[in-house]
Parts: structure tokens; sequence; C-alpha cells
């Protein structure tokens, strides 16, 4: 026993001894995990192609990723699955006709000049996978624009591109009668690749709040404003619920509120901040929609919002434990009486 | 209704309250640290080659805020020298050779008069050398004497919220009936009506036991409490059970009330009915370098490599040694250093319980703040902790921060947050040691001129 004590090196560290079993590469594998359904009704509905978008898209992300930390000496950081998570996320948001090379041209505007440029995972300020498609939408419109026929609507359509329902909320013509409230809950709409089923993003989501991998505070914010919005404001020639739940249910919306706007980095930590956050995100998302010259708003909403996330997070910085209302009413009455003895 | 607080996390409890109470052999050498408590180190009061009897009084100092310490076995004196402290340095101690006769010196119990009697009781813990056994090791009659005519909320902590320890429960299934005797008397002694015992509903077993020998009778109610750690922690403990919360660097006796552990209460009782001062206790001996748990009946002085062979050795070589519970504990650096007062368990971990990232990286997810007690906002701490930024440590309540780990605990990218507060925490006490410093000597000079 003494010559096993002689040959030990005792470690010493800081408490706690223990940790959770939950890691960052732990937590991106959860959320592509929820991301599956989507994944695979995208696959269904869209043909094996989407599938090949989607893996260019990720193989490209982590190819970045790990070759700028080379390239920089810096220690290698695919293994988070981070990367692997913000090319799927991107691959989502993009239509189902685009060629395989263009989410290797967003990823590396996400991966290099989003995230890395500024110290990668925790660092960034803007969410990788909406800049880059941001970046996509400005560079390549027409491809981002051209939706292919979903195969449950093959036959009933003509041609294989047709208009998302977004274009006809907001533009000319009626709704056609194939885009009922039911098939765009569903999904069987064309779209962007992982937005068109709202059920099974709401799985997904639902998932994540269950998990604890999100709060339910910026979802619930996001889309509780946007409907709250449409619901008051409402539009010619539609009941107002109707025109609510189409709002609710079309675009990329859901994939925003759940996938995008909860990014760790890019949103709000305090927990009043991350409400403020959502209301944010749904109030520029309807005036996108309503007053904008493009119909979708929810890309643009985040990504402004998530410029805003450190200015709210610093806003909301709460009282400790100890300090009770009481006291906080106490100290407003003081300063009060201190401004009036001044006067 | 079940009590609780904002905030904590669920750590795997690993407890295993099942393994029966066994008793660990003394060593043949025991060694006996002079500082055992928060206060005051006591000075030997024998000398090399002397002969002490068990519950013999060894050290002492007449400091208000100290407690004695007792010799844990009978024999002979070997050593009166610094040795190995579990919480590091070198700390006078003494060392006593077994007789293995465990021949007695213990106090006579108290008198049915005087176990009604505040200043008796007092005297008496004061006498036996009880401190905080929880971990905090703060000496008890100071503690309760304190809270005298401030205090009207005695709470007695029976959460043990820390994973893998099993010694209070213990203590509640194996002696329920002295354990609500050592609460009664430290209620007489703080001067209350009653006392409210808080104990976790996984101790469900222990609170029924507790429930049907009428604690009442004693002045006592039990509150079940919701299984969450930091659930023990005093603050935690306040306000779960009163619903008033100690001000930001305030003590409970700030608001009226007091917390005293299980095993201290019934160290109380021991010392009152049997006149036995604190020599041994329970110590949950776990880890997974050992191949099961033990909860050992431990004798103070009990060196950690002669603990762990007597639980079975070493499956797996150990690579820390934790004295307390995980969250909190802190890691010994001796194999030779031996249990003290206030070790409620020995944890010999491996690499199995290290989740140790050499690079870790923030991903700001904000996990830290939804846990943590004390409604703190870890993640900007530690980012003006690393910019060195005192005016916003201070803004964001670094000093606030009581070291629960729940941060650190949950953090999934494992950056080392708690020990930054500690450290911050270090600086700010040197901050303001030097400033005070700084005014002392303007005073001097001005005094001089």
């Amino acid at each position: 026993m003494s010559e096993k004590k002689e040959r030990i090196v005792l470690d010493v560290a800081y408490q706690p001894q223990v940790r959770t079993n939950i890691d960052t590469r732990r937590l991106m594998l959860t959320v592509i995990l929820s991301l599956l359904p989507a994944v695979i009704w995208s696959v269904i509905q869209f043909g094996f192609h989407s599938l090949v978008v989607m893996l260019s898209s990720m193989a490209s992300a982590v190819f970045f990723e790990w070759g700028y930390r080379k390239l920089m000496h810096k220690t290698a950081s695919i293994d988070d699955c981070s990367a692997a998570l913000t090319g799927l996320l991107l691959a989502l948001t993009l239509p189902p006709t685009a060629p395989w090379w263009l989410p290797v041209i967003g990823t590396f505007f996400a991966i290099v000049v989003v995230k890395q440029l500024y110290g990668g995972i925790g660092k960034n300020f803007l969410n990788p996978a909406l800049a880059g498609r941001a970046f996509l939408l400005a560079s390549y419109a027409l491809i981002l624009g051209t939706y292919a026929v979903p195969r449950a609507l093959s036959g009933v359509v003509d041609g294989v591109t047709m208009a998302t329902p977004l274009s006809y909320l907001y533009g000319e013509g009626t709704m056609p009668a194939y885009f009922s409230l039911k098939s765009m809950f569903l999904g069987t709409i064309p779209g962007a690749m992982g937005e068109v089923s709202t059920l099974l993003l709401v799985i997904g989501g639902l998932y994540l709040i269950l998990r604890k991998v999100i709060s339910w505070r910026i979802p619930v914010s996001f889309l509780g404003t946007v409907a709250l919005l449409t619901l008051i404001f409402g539009h010619a020639g539609m009941n107002r619920f109707d025109w609510m739940l189409y709002n609710l249910l079309s675009g990329g919306l859901v994939l925003a509120a759940f996938f995008m706007a909860t990014d760790y980095a890019t949103s709000p930590v305090t927990l009043n901040g991350q409400l403020l956050y959502g209301f944010g995100c749904g109030v520029i998302t309807v005036l996108i929609r309503y007053f904008g010259g493009y119909p979708e708003g929810s890309t643009y909403a985040v990504l402004i919002m998530n410029l805003c996330a450190w200015a709210i997070d610093k806003g909301f910085h709460r009282h400790q434990f100890g300090v009770t209302e009481e006291d906080i009413e106490a100290e407003k009455a003081a300063k009060k009486a201190a401004k009036e003895a001044a006067k | 209704m079940i009590h609780t607080f904002k905030g904590g996390v669920h750590p795997n409890y690993m407890k295993a309250p099942e393994i029966p109470v066994s008793v660990i052999t003394p060593p043949q050498q025991v060694v006996i640290p002079m500082a055992q408590h928060i206060g005051a180190p006591n000075k030997p009061l024998v000398a090399k080659g002397d002969y002490v009897k068990m519950g013999q009084k060894i050290g002492e100092n007449p400091a208000p805020v100290s407690a004695p310490v007792h010799a844990s076995v009978s024999g002979k004196v070997l050593a009166v020298e610094p040795r190995p402290h579990p919480l590091g340095d070198m700390i006078m101690s003494v060392v006593i050779e077994n007789d293995f006769q465990d021949t007695p010196d213990f106090m006579e119990p108290l008198n049915a008069e005087q176990l009604k009697d505040p200043d008796a009781i007092l005297a008496r813990i004061r006498a036996a050398g009880v401190v905080g056994m929880g971990g905090a090791m703060f000496p008890t009659a100071f503690k309760i004497r304190g809270g005298i005519g401030k205090v009207d909320k005695l709470v007695i902590n029976g959460a043990e919220c820390e994973p893998y320890l099993n010694g209070d429960h213990l203590t509640m299934l194996n002696y329920p009936e002295q354990l609500l005797k050592g609460i009664e008397l430290v209620r007489i002694a703080s001067g209350v009506d009653k006392a409210y015992y808080g104990i976790e509903v996984n101790k469900k077993d222990a609170i029924d036991l507790l429930n049907s020998l009428h604690p009442e009778k004693y002045g006592i109610e039990i509150v079940p409490e919701a299984v969450k750690y930091p659930q023990g922690a005093e603050k935690m403990q306040v306000y779960a059970v009163t619903g008033r919360q100690v001000k930001p660097g305030g003590l409970p006796s700030g608001v009226g009330a007091n917390v005293v552990s299980t095993r201290t209460c019934y160290a109380v009782y021991q010392a009152c009915y049997e006149g036995r001062p604190v020599i041994e206790r329970i110590v949950t001996v776990a880890g997974s370098a050992l191949a099961k748990p033990v909860n050992g009946l431990t004798r103070v002085g009990t060196p950690f490599g002669y603990l762990a062979e007597q639980c079975g050795g070493f499956v797996k070589d150990p690579r820390k040694i934790v004295l307390g519970g995980p969250m909190m504990g802190i890691c010994a650096t001796s194999f030779d250093a031996p249990t003290i007062k206030g070790t409620a368990g020995v944890l010999f971990f491996t690499e199995e319980e290290d989740r140790h990232v050499d690079e870790p990286q923030c991903i700001r997810c904000g996990k830290c703040i939804t846990v943590c007690p004390m409604k703190l906002e870890p993640v900007f701490m530690y980012m003006y902790y690393s910019k060195g930024d005192f005016e916003n440590m201070e803004k964001y309540h670094i000093t606030d921060c009581f070291e629960c780990g729940s941060c650190s605990f949950n953090c999934p990218a494992r950056m080392p947050l708690t020990h930054a507060f500690k450290t911050a925490k270090l600086m700010f006490q040197a901050k303001a040691a030097k400033e005070k410093a700084a005014a002392e000597a303007a005073a001097a000079k001005e005094a001089s001129k």
C-alpha cells in the first residue's frame, strides 16, 4: 500500500468535483437530433437532392471550421459539433432546388467570417446560419426565390416550381385552395427545405424545451408577438384568425423562433431579456411582412435582434438573492427623496 | 407542502443509505490536528510520552471563537508536531499511539436540571468541542450564544443535498430519539419555542420515522423539502423554511434565523446526555477508486490512506481525494492527512469523475444564470473576472457568491466558474486589506503632523 501511495500523484481542483454529463457537444447533437424529423420530411417531399444539399452544407461547414483553426494554429473545435449544426441550419433555410455548391459559399461566410473571425464558438454576435443565408439571399436572389413543387402537390400543379403561400399572403392573387391551413401545418407546401412542416418543427422545438436545451421564453414571446400583432392588424378580405394562423404557419417563422433565435451566443442570457428579445423579433418580423419589399421577415428580424442582445442583457441585470421587493421599493423611494432634496 | 428555493441543480446523487453503518477499526496511530474549527487554533495540553484516555481534552484555546479537541483513542502521545492537515498545510497535531483499550475519560452527563438550563447546555457544547459538523466547523456554542435574543426561527439542516453523503440520513434512521433530544437541547439553548427541521424528501423513511416519534413533544416541526442542490446551504435552508431572505453579505441571524446541522445536534445530544466529546462521526467513503461505498463510523484523526484500506482498498488508482461532498468539497493533498470533525465524506475519485477540459470555451448558453441560487449572473461575472474589471465584478455582486458550484456543475463548456469567483473574492479581500492599510497609514501620518 505504501509503495502504491508513493506512486500516486494526487490532483487538486477547486469545487465542484463533479459536473453534469451534458456538454457542448451533447447539446449540439441534441439540436441536430431534434431537426431530424424535418430533415426526413424534406427528403420525402423534395427528393434525394435535398439530402445532398444538406450534407454538402454540413461537410463544408465542418471543413471550414477545421481549416481555419488549423491555419491559425488554434485548438481544434469540430468535436463540439457546432459547425455541423450551423451547416444543417443553413441548408434548412435554402430551397430544395439549390445547387450543391450554394451552401458551400454560405457556410464559408457563416463559419469563417461570422463565427471564427470573432473568436469562434460563443464569441460571434450574429447567428452564423442566418447571416450565411442573408449573404446568399443578396448574392443569389433568383436561386433563393425559386421553390420546387413538393411530392404531395405533384399532379395538382403543373411544372416543377411554384410560388409559396407567403407570396400569396402578401402579394397579388388569392390563396389557392391547396394551401389550406392543414396542409401548411403538416407541410405539404413548397418552401425552404426545413421550414415547410410546422408540426415537425414544433415537435423538435418542444423536445429541446423539455430537454432544457433551450428555454421557452424566446420562442413563446417571438411567436406570441407575431400572433398578437397579426390578429390586431388583420388583413383586408380575410378572417382575422385565419390571417393570424396563415402568418404563423408560413415562411421560416417557426424554424426561426425555435432554432435560430434561440442560438446561445447571439441571444440574451438574462431571463427577462429573453422575453424582450423574442418580442423584438416578433415586432420586426411583422413590420417587414407588412411594409417590407420582401415577404419573409424572420431572417432579418433575428439578425437585427442579435445586434441588440448585448444591450438587452445589460439592461436586465437582476438583483441578487436577499434583495427583496421592499428593499427595491425603499431604494427607489430614497433616490426620489434625494432628488427632491436636491431641487 | 414541499419547501424549496429558486434555481439549483440535480446532480447524480450516488447515495447509498441502504448500506448499514460499519465501525472503522481505529488506526495504530491517530493524528489529531489542533485546528478543527473556524477560529483560534488550540494549544496542545499534552506532551510527548504522556498517556491519554479516550475523550480526554488534549487541546484548548480560551478565545471565544474556538473549540477544544479530544483524544479519539487511548494510548501514548508519540509526537506533538506539525502534520499534514486535510485542508492543506502543516498544522500542529497530537499523534497518539493507540493501545486499543479505548479507556474512556468522558464528562459527567448533565443532570435533569442542567438539561433545562441554556447556560449549562452551552458550557457543555463548548467543553465537548462541538462545531458545525455539516462541514463549516464554526464553533456551535459561539453561534448559538450569538443568536440569543435575535433569533426567533431555529432551523435544523437535514437536507444532506450533497451527492454521496449518507451520514445525516443514517443518523436520523439509527438514532431518531437521541437526535430529537439533541435538537431540543439546541432549541432550549437558543431560547426559542420551536425548531424547524428541514429534510429533503428523498429521506422519506427518516421523515416518517421522526414524525412517528411525536417531534412536537420536543418543540420540533419536520419540514419536507424538495430534492435539489444546494437545498442545505444556509441561506437556501432559511428561505425554504421561513420564507426570509438573508441580506447580501449578512448572516442568517440578521433575519432572526440560525441554522444547525443534523450531525451537530446529535453531537450535542452525546455531549449532554452521555458526556461524550466529538471524537467520531459517520464518514461516507466512496468514489470510483473503491469497489463499493462504505458508511463508516470513523474516529477523528484517521488518516485517509488507512481509511481506504479499511474500506476494501483501491480497485483503481485514485486521482483525487475529495473531502465532504463533491459539490463543495475540496481536495486533500496527502494520504496521511486525517479525518477531522467536519469530514462528512472522503471520496476517492479517478478519471471517471473527471470532466476537465483544457481550453474551455463559453458558449453563452446562460445555464449558469438559471441555476444560481443567489440569482447572480456567472457568465458576466466570469467575463469581468477575466478582464480584471473590479468595478463591474462588484456591480455583478461577485462577493455574494458562496461557491456552491451549481454554475460550474451545470456548465456544458466546463468553464472554471466557481474557481474564478473564489479567486476573485480573495482578490477583493486583498484589495480591501490594502486599502485599509493605506488609509491607516495616511491617518497616522496626519496624526503625526
